[in-house]
């Protein structure tokens, strides 16, 4: 089987393709301009890199590899861009594109998240080419040695709509460092004010802790980075402990925690989902509970 | 100017089931707007409102999407008219099919200027229709944005990415799918509820649309609700100072 390989970072190619050959016999990746990182590729095509175009401007490009190629599969990698790049080609080629996959097996049949975290859903292409995108960690890297395909150079296909750019600019570096944290804080919107975030953070701190929080603290009041909040949406971590201060325990939340070892909960609703899910919780107001664990515990 | 907002009919969350096997039970689930599209409607809304535009709503799925109270919930929320494409044949259709019977219904519309869609649905977000909706009406199509002006026969978008944000002029017509962060969707008052019920909704069938069901691109093998952490729950009620000595008791270890 033949797997083309498309991404938009280069260390993110680096990594399908190593995976993408525990999977097919015959991998081939496509890269726009000079690859600057060794890949495990039989063949390696470049669309020279044009001037003042954007990623999304090479969709006819990577779709007329495809259609060369003949490839079983086309895995991307899914970022924002890619989804757009992805979600063209498939429209072009009468196929659907399965998105943010956590597994996929060597029968290419894949597992996703579907109903907010609350099932895995197992799917596989129905007919022709299958379209994947596939994250960081989800392919097992290939052990053996890697090959230093040929690279043949491809021609860049104009694109029949440009969408012109006008402006660009860095969001700014954000230190969540969730993913790595032992322990975190979840805050939701049980915390009244912003600067009620003082509490949390000092809470954190008596711990050694790093504050996340739910969705609505990061997207609607953006109290937090939108990189802070965890869920299905957001980040998935496997904490030692998550504490769970002021968030009721949505599914999309939870499914974020849901690895961690132990959770606790502070919650004045009795009846809020999170207690079922808890290991250790407190009926109470979120305002009198933290900091009295906090001079306690300092 | 003529805007469309599309927006799918998904299955309530708090109503789904679980199953003992794992599977999901939908039987008390009430249908209901995917919550990202709500963002899209109140920016279809917004748009016409400043630039008086025409907004138009447009659902495709099975026939139980053409029920009075979520033509109501759309239609409060901004559209002066609605179309549905209901039909048995389009019930659990995958992103490729969904675009499709889309696109199509465009086109018997007929005219339009801007189609927004939401991020993605909120039952299977796979972040999809926008883009392959915006391929097969052959227009500029993006993702991820979070501000739309509109500016004689185009728009400037603000996208944002995962390190950067971008600000693009996109001509039109187009296609955008925009963020759950763009706006609160607004809460309808009840005179627009009230205007709602008289508003214009247009059902079709699929052959209304010289459309029969599209082929599935898709098969899904089995959807099963992942086996649960089973947790202590050693919950302590009341905040008082007990109350609190006896939860930090049990939870000092985990914290030391
Ligand atoms: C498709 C989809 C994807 C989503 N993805 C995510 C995601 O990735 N991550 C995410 O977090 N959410 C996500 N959501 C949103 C999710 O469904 C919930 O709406 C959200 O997690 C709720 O946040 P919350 O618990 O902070 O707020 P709420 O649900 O409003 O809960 C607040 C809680 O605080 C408690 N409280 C209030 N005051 C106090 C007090 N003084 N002391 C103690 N407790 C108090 C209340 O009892 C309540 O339980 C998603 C939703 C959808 C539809």
């Amino acid at each position: 089987m033949k797997i083309l390989v498309f991404a938009e970072r280069n260390a993110a190619l680096a990594e399908l393709c190593s995976g993408a050959r525990a999977l097919g016999t015959q991998v081939e990746a496509i890269v726009i301009g000079a690859l600057d990182v060794p890949v495990d590729a039989d063949k390696v095509y470049s669309i020279p890199a044009q001037a003042d175009v954007m990623l999304e401007d090479y969709t006819e490009s990577v779709a007329a590899i495809m259609d060369k190629a003949g490839a079983a599969l086309l895995m991307v990698e899914p970022t924002k861009r890619c989804k757009v790049i992805a979600g063209r080609i498939a429209a072009m080629k009468g196929t659907s594109v399965i998105t943010d996959i956590m597994e996929i097996s060597a029968g290419l049949e894949t597992k996703r998240m579907v109903y907010g975290g609350m099932a895995i859903r197992k799917e596989k292409a129905a007919s022709g080419t299958m379209i994947a995108m596939v994250g960081p960690g989800v392919l097992v890297a290939s052990t053996a040695a890697p090959v230093q395909g040929a690279v043949e150079t491809v021609a860049f296909v104009e694109p029949s709509a440009k969408i012109k750019v006008v402006g660009r600019q860095k969001k700014p570096k954000v230190s969540v460092n969730l993913p790595s944290a032992k322990r975190v804080i979840g805050v939701g919107r049980g915390v009244g004010k912003e600067e009620d975030l003082a509490m949390i953070r000092e809470f954190a701190d008596a711990v050694n802790g790093e504050v996340g929080c739910s969705r609505p603290i990061a997207e609607a009041e953006k109290w937090l980075p939108k990189e802070a909040y965890i869920g299905v949406s957001g980040l998935m971590i496997a904490p030692e402990v998550y504490v769970a201060v002021g968030i009721s325990g949505q599914i999309q939340h939870m499914v974020g925690v849901n690895r961690a070892k132990t959770i606790i909960a502070i919650n004045k609703d009795k009846n809020a989902p999170i207690f079922k899910q808890a290991d250790y919780g407190i009926v109470g107001d979120l305002y009198k509970v933290v900091p009295a664990l906090v001079k306690q515990l300092k | 100017m003529q805007i469309i907002t599309c927006f799918k009919v998904v299955p309530e969350e708090q109503d789904i089931e679980v199953n003992s096997s794992g599977s999901l039970s939908f039987e008390r689930a009430k249908l209901t707007i995917s919550a990202y599209d709500l963002n899209a409607i109140e920016v279809g809304a917004q748009l016409a409102e400043a630039h008086g535009a025409n907004l138009v709503g447009l659902s495709a799925g099975a026939a139980n999407i053409d029920e009075s109270k979520l033509k109501k919930n759309a239609l409060s929320r901004g559209p002066e008219s609605l179309y549905l494409v209901a039909d048995n044949g389009l019930a659990d259709m995958d992103t490729y099919q969904t675009a499709a019977v889309l696109q199509a219904a465009i086109a018997k519309i007929g005219v339009y200027d801007l189609v927004l869609c939401g991020e993605g649905s909120a039952d299977l977000y796979a972040q999809q229709v926008g883009v392959q909706l915006g391929q097969m009406l052959n227009v500029p199509t993006i993702n991820s944005v979070s501000k739309v002006t509109l500016e004689g026969q185009h728009v400037i978008v603000e996208r944002t990415l995962e390190d950067e944000v971008e600000t693009l002029e996109i001509a039109l017509p187009a296609v955008i799918s925009v963020t759950s962060d763009i706006n609160l969707p607004r809460i309808p008052s009840m005179k627009q509820i009230l205007a709602a019920g008289k508003k214009e909704s247009t059902t079709w069938t699929g052959a209304d649309i010289g459309l029969s069901s599209p082929v599935k691109s898709i098969e899904t093998i089995e959807t099963k609700a992942p086996k649960q952490t089973d947790r202590k729950q050693e919950i302590v009620e009341g905040d008082s100072d007990e109350a609190v000595q006896k939860f930090l008791e049990k939870i000092a270890k985990e914290l030391k």
